[in-house]
Parts: structure tokens; C-alpha cells; sequence
């Protein structure tokens, strides 16, 4: 090889590398041990147990697994992979039984039912006092935001707690009944109240988080909208409707979507309704059901089909609401 | 001229009617909440319609040795596990998902995108209702009622990498282009140069995972056993004994509820930009 070729091959290597540099501009790996902790954690604990649970949805749980999975031996080492749990399968037995489970259609029909009552109370208000938040007169803004807000950070047991204590016989919210001549109402020991005490629970715990999402997106419609459509003599119920609600309309529905989802996921609100004497048929939501079906009774894979019900209906459900927009 | 001035007097007083109600609405709870764990369960329910006492009594300090006293719970324990477990939660979610947000907004790499696009359709799961596998999981690692169980399965918050990826992107290039060129290495570029321009970020998602820790309910109640019950579970254990106990109920809620409420006040302006991240799409 002459000594040429040799120049113009170390120049053609060092062209590449630098190539290669811009490319990358670094260690290759680098990237991969920034990225490395949060993957590892995310797919054992957050992408396994998504397709775990389907697949436990078509088995029956017979207990603890006594017998490894895989194991090695090297001389005096022995490595072994757990079996999860000893699985029975049942094909599409669970789904068939949930279709048929009575109780299963009673709390899906009580989530279902909060839900409806929840979602326009929660959103019209959330919307309501954004605009008023929002418009040039309101005064105090900062105090009467960080009062509406405050219930966003109140703990969900408690908080159920609170309210359970408030609506009890005898409570602050009977003397308030009887201040406006009103019969007081037997909230936790009528199936009907519990479940409408459940909506306005959370109407009171998320409306102020729903505001704040609102009211950020109201501060990014351009004021000169709103100008052109006064001297075009729009009034204020013109602007809302004709401005505000069109160009809000992306910030509703990520409203509607996380409502949507948080309403579907209720746990702590019915297990403590339940827990102060509310009746279990018509207080019972879905997430309650799974629990007692699992972690009372010990049927995982039945918990597991349930499971993979409830949040399919949630994913179809956002789905649907973010392809509208 | 006149007729219009009318119409808008009309409409700022029914604003402030509707926000003086919608305030009335919020402040009655919080306001019973303070009153109530100072009262005894006589004064809080009380018999034949009569008037509650509406001030502050003496009885928190009674209403809480009663608490204490109770078997089976121990109430004051599950207030440090709180606290332990939502700091532990904190620190790590935190790191994980900056060193991960860093690393999507700054890097190039082979299945960047793909990696991206799977942790983004866990997006619309609701995760946290996955806890069965999870049960399964800690049984056969042995690991049912430790802290690792309760802190580990969502120290992986995809919000949280979302949050962190689009404030990280913010750092310029050049920046770090000019460290690199000092000899730094890229563990250094994280965390001197990366990490100290997201401290209102940070704080920000620190907040968040605070909370979303601090109101955990149905994943602790599943893996962990009295001796380290949060304060969420040892509340509703504390139910199921006994259902009368009001006033000590008020109290164990009042502990968990008020301290987040002085926390909110005071971080108040990272808690909404925390609340925002979440609504701002990509």
C-alpha cells in the first residue's frame, strides 16, 4: 500500500468519524443509561402488568405457584425464574360469566350513573367560573382561584370522610336543610342519595382542577376576537357562544377526557360510603367491584377479565372524545 | 347608552352571585373539616335538629389520644409511613423521569421514537387500576407490605417524562456543546447544566408526585399490612372497626387533608403549572 493511499484512507476514516460525530454527537450509550432506570421500572411495573392482566383474563388463579418457571445450575449455583402464580385456563369463561353477573351490571350502571350526574355539573361549573374569573371586572381573582382550587389537593378518603360526617343524621348538612325549611334526606342509608352524593362529592373535589385548565384556556384567545365582534355589536352571549366556545373547543375536550377517565376510576368515594352504612347495591362502582371480587374472594382472573373491561371502555372512550376534536 | 350599562350591571352581579355560591360550596367542607376534629362526636351529630356548634371546640387533643389509643391502627405511624413513602416516591420519580425527559430532548438514538410512541399510549390506560398483576408480582419477588412495593410500580410517571422532555428541550444546544467542549463528561452536562435550569420545573412535577403519592389509596390497601399502613388506609381500616367514631375520624382526615392544604397554598404557582403540563399536548 503506498503511502498515498494510506494518507487518503485515514482521511476518508477521519471524514467518517466526524460524519458519524454529527450524527451523534456522543457515546452512543449515553442516551441509553439516562433512558435505562425509567425503562426498566416502566415495563416491569407499568407495560407488563397491561398485558398480564389480559392474559390472567383467561384463566382461573389457583394460588401461589409452587413450581419455577426456569431454573439453571451451574455446579454449586442454582438460578431459578418464579413461576407468577399456578393458572388454570379457562378460555373466554370469565368474559362469559361477566356478561351474565348481575352485580357487575349494577355497578357499571351506578359508575355510569354518577358519571352522567358529575360530568355536566363538574364541566358547566368548571367552565361558569372560568369565565367569570376570566372576565375584566371580577376582583379578588387570586383568592376566590386558590379557594376553588383548594379542594384538588385534598386526599380522596378523606375528603369522603368529611362528607360523610356533613351529610350523616343529625349533621351540619341537615341544620343547613332545616335553616331553608327543607326535609332533611337520608343520604347514606337511601341507594338513590348515596349515588347522587358520590356526583356531588366530586363535583366539589375536581371542578376547581377542571377550572384551571379552562381558565388557562381562555387567557390564550386573542383579545382582538373579542373586539372585532363588539364593533360588529355582538353581546355577551354572542361572544361565549360564537368566540369563547369554538376557540376553547381543544381545552374542553382534554376536560372532557380526563373527567371521563377519573369518573370511571372511582375507588376511595364508595368504599367509604359503603364503609359509613351506604347501601352496596347502588353505591358499589366498578373499581369497587374488582376489588372485592380480587382482593375479597380471591378470584384474579375473574378481576383480571373485569379489569380489562373497564379499562377498555375508558380507552374507547377517550379515544372517541380526542378524534373529535 | 343607558340600557347597555343596565345589562352589564346585571351580568357582574349575578358573576359575583355565582362565584360568592360556587365559594360557599367550596369553604363549607374545608371550614367543618377545622371545626369538627376540635368538637366531640355529641357536638357534631346532633340529635333532634338542633343547632351544631359552629365554633371551634376544645376536644382536638382528646379526640386525637382517642385516635392513638385505638387497637389494631395505629394512626400516628401511618402519618411517617405518609410522609416517607411520598418524599421516597418524590425524589425517585423525579430523577427517573428528568434523567429519562433529558435523554428523549437531547439525544439521538435507535428506537427513540418507538420507545417514545409506547410510553405515550400508556397515556390513556388507566394504569393504576393494574393492580392485580402488580399483587401477583410482589408476591412471587416476596416483596407484598414492604415500602419498595408501594413506591416502585409509579416511580415510571409517563406524565412525568413528558413534562420533563418538553422543559428539557427548552436547554439550548449550545450549551451544552460549549460544556462538552470544557471536558465535561455527560453524566456532568446532566446534572450541572441540565438540572439546575429546571429547578421551577422540577418543582413543579415534585408537587405533583407528591400528591399523587400522598392520595394512593387502592394499591396500598392491597399490598401492605398494618404495621405500614398509609394514612388513607389506616382511615378506612379505622371505619370498618368501628362506624360511630366521627370525631376521631375528623381528625385522622383533618391531618391528611390540611398539611396539603398549607403545601398548596404555599407552591400554589408550581401546583397550577403542574396541573397545565398535563393539558398541554404535544
Amino acid at each position: 500500500m503506498s503511502s498515498e493511499s494510506i494518507v487518503k484512507l485515514s482521511d476518508r476514516l477521519r471524514f467518517q468519524r466526524q460524519r458519524f460525530k454529527e450524527v451523534m454527537p456522543t457515546i452512543p450509550g449515553t442516551a441509553y443509561i439516562f433512558l435505562a432506570p425509567f425503562f426498566i421500572t416502566f415495563v416491569l411495573f407499568l407495560a407488563f402488568p397491561i398485558f398480564y392482566t389480559v392474559y390472567l383474563s383467561f384463566f382461573t388463579y389457583q394460588g401461589v405457584a409452587s413450581d419455577p418457571l426456569f431454573w439453571v445450575q451451574f455446579g454449586n449455583v442454582y438460578l431459578e425464574i418464579p413461576k407468577i402464580a399456578s393458572l388454570e385456563f379457562v378460555g373466554l369463561a370469565n368474559y362469559q360469566r361477566l356478561l351474565r353477573d348481575s352485580v357487575f351490571h349494577q355497578s357499571m350502571f351506578n359508575t355510569i350513573y354518577v358519571f352522567a350526574i358529575e360530568l355536566p355539573l363538574m364541566v358547566g361549573l368548571a367552565l361558569g367560573l372560568a369565565v367569570v374569573l376570566n372576565a375584566g371586572f371580577t376582583r379578588f381573582k387570586g383568592v376566590f382561584r386558590s379557594l376553588m382550587l383548594l379542594p384538588v389537593s385534598a386526599n380522596t378518603v378523606a375528603y369522603s370522610v368529611v362528607f360523610v360526617v356533613i351529610v350523616a343524621e343529625g349533621g351540619l348538612l341537615d341544620f343547613i336543610f332545616q335553616l331553608f325549611g327543607i326535609a332533611p334526606l337520608n343520604w347514606l342509608g337511601n341507594g338513590f342519595w348515596s349515588r347522587n352524593l358520590m356526583a356531588f362529592m366530586v363535583v366539589w373535589r375536581w371542578t376547581g382542577y377542571n377550572m384551571i385548565i379552562i381558565l388557562a384556556g381562555l387567557q390564550t384567545i386573542s383579545e382582538s376576537l373579542y373586539e372585532a365582534a363588539e364593533i360588529d355589536g355582538a353581546s355577551r352571549l354572542q361572544k361565549f357562544r360564537y368566540i369563547t366556545i369554538p376557540q376553547l373547543k381543544p381545552v374542553l375536550l382534554f376536560v372532557l377526557v380526563t373527567t371521563t377517565i377519573g369518573s370511571f376510576k372511582k375507588f376511595s368515594e364508595p368504599t367509604i360510603l359503603i364503609g359509613a352504612g351506604a347501601p352496596v347495591k347502588e353505591t358499589r362502582t366498578v373499581v369497587y367491584y374488582i376489588y372485592e371480587v380480587a382482593f375479597q374472594n380471591l378470584q384474579l382472573g375473574y378481576g383480571s377479565a373485569l379489569t380489562v373491561v373497564l379499562v377498555g371502555i375508558v380507552m374507547s372512550l377517550s379515544v372517541i372524545q380526542l378524534k373529535w376534536s | 347608552m343607558h340600557e347597555k350599562s343596565k345589562t352589564e350591571a346585571l351580568w357582574r352581579f349575578g358573576g359575583y352571585g355565582f362565584l360568592i355560591a360556587a365559594a360557599l360550596f367550596m369553604i363549607v367542607p374545608i371550614y367543618w373539616i377545622v371545626i369538627a376534629s376540635t368538637l366531640p362526636q355529641s357536638a357534631i351529630l346532633s340529635s333532634s335538629g338542633a343547632l351544631p356548634q359552629l365554633l371551634p371546640g376544645g376536644h382536638f387533643v382528646e379526640n386525637f389520644q382517642a385516635l392513638q389509643s385505638r387497637q389494631y391502627v395505629n394512626f400516628m405511624s401511618s402519618v411517617w409511613n405518609s410522609i416517607f413513602i411520598a418524599i421516597v416516591y418524590t425524589v425517585l420519580a423525579l430523577i427517573l423521569c428528568s434523567m429519562a425527559g433529558f435523554a428523549f430532548a437531547k439525544y439521538e438514538f435507535r428506537f427513540k421514537k418507538s420507545i417514545f410512541a409506547g410510553i405515550l399510549a400508556t397515556l390513556i390506560i388507566p394504569v393504576n387500576l393494574l393492580v392485580i398483576p402488580l399483587f401477583l408480582v410482589m408476591s412471587t419477588a416476596n416483596m407484598t407490605n414492604t415500602y419498595a412495593a408501594v413506591i416502585l410500580p409509579w416511580a415510571a410517571y409517563p406524565v412525568g417524562i413528558f413534562f420533563m422532555r418538553q422543559s428539557m428541550q427548552a436547554i439550548p444546544d449550545a450549551l451544552l456543546e460549549s460544556a462538552r467542549m470544557d471536558g465535561a463528561s455527560e453524566f456532568q452536562l446532566f446534572y450541572r447544566v441540565a438540572i439546575p435550569s429546571m429547578r421551577s420545573s422540577m418543582a413543579a412535577l415534585a408537587v405533583i408526585l407528591f400528591l399523587f403519592q400522598w392520595n394512593m389509596f387502592l394499591w396500598p390497601l392491597v399490598v401492605l399490612d398494618t404495621d405500614k399502613f398509609t394514612i388513607p388506609v389506616a382511615i378506612t381500616k379505622i371505619m370498618g372497626q368501628q362506624v360511630v367514631a366521627f370525631d376521631q375520624l375528623m381528625v385522622a382526615s383533618a391531618v391528611a387533608i390540611l398539611p396539603m392544604f398549607v403545601v398548596f397554598l404555599a407552591l400554589q404557582k408550581y401546583f397550577v403549572r403542574g396541573i397545565l403540563s398535563g393539558a398541554v399536548k404535544e
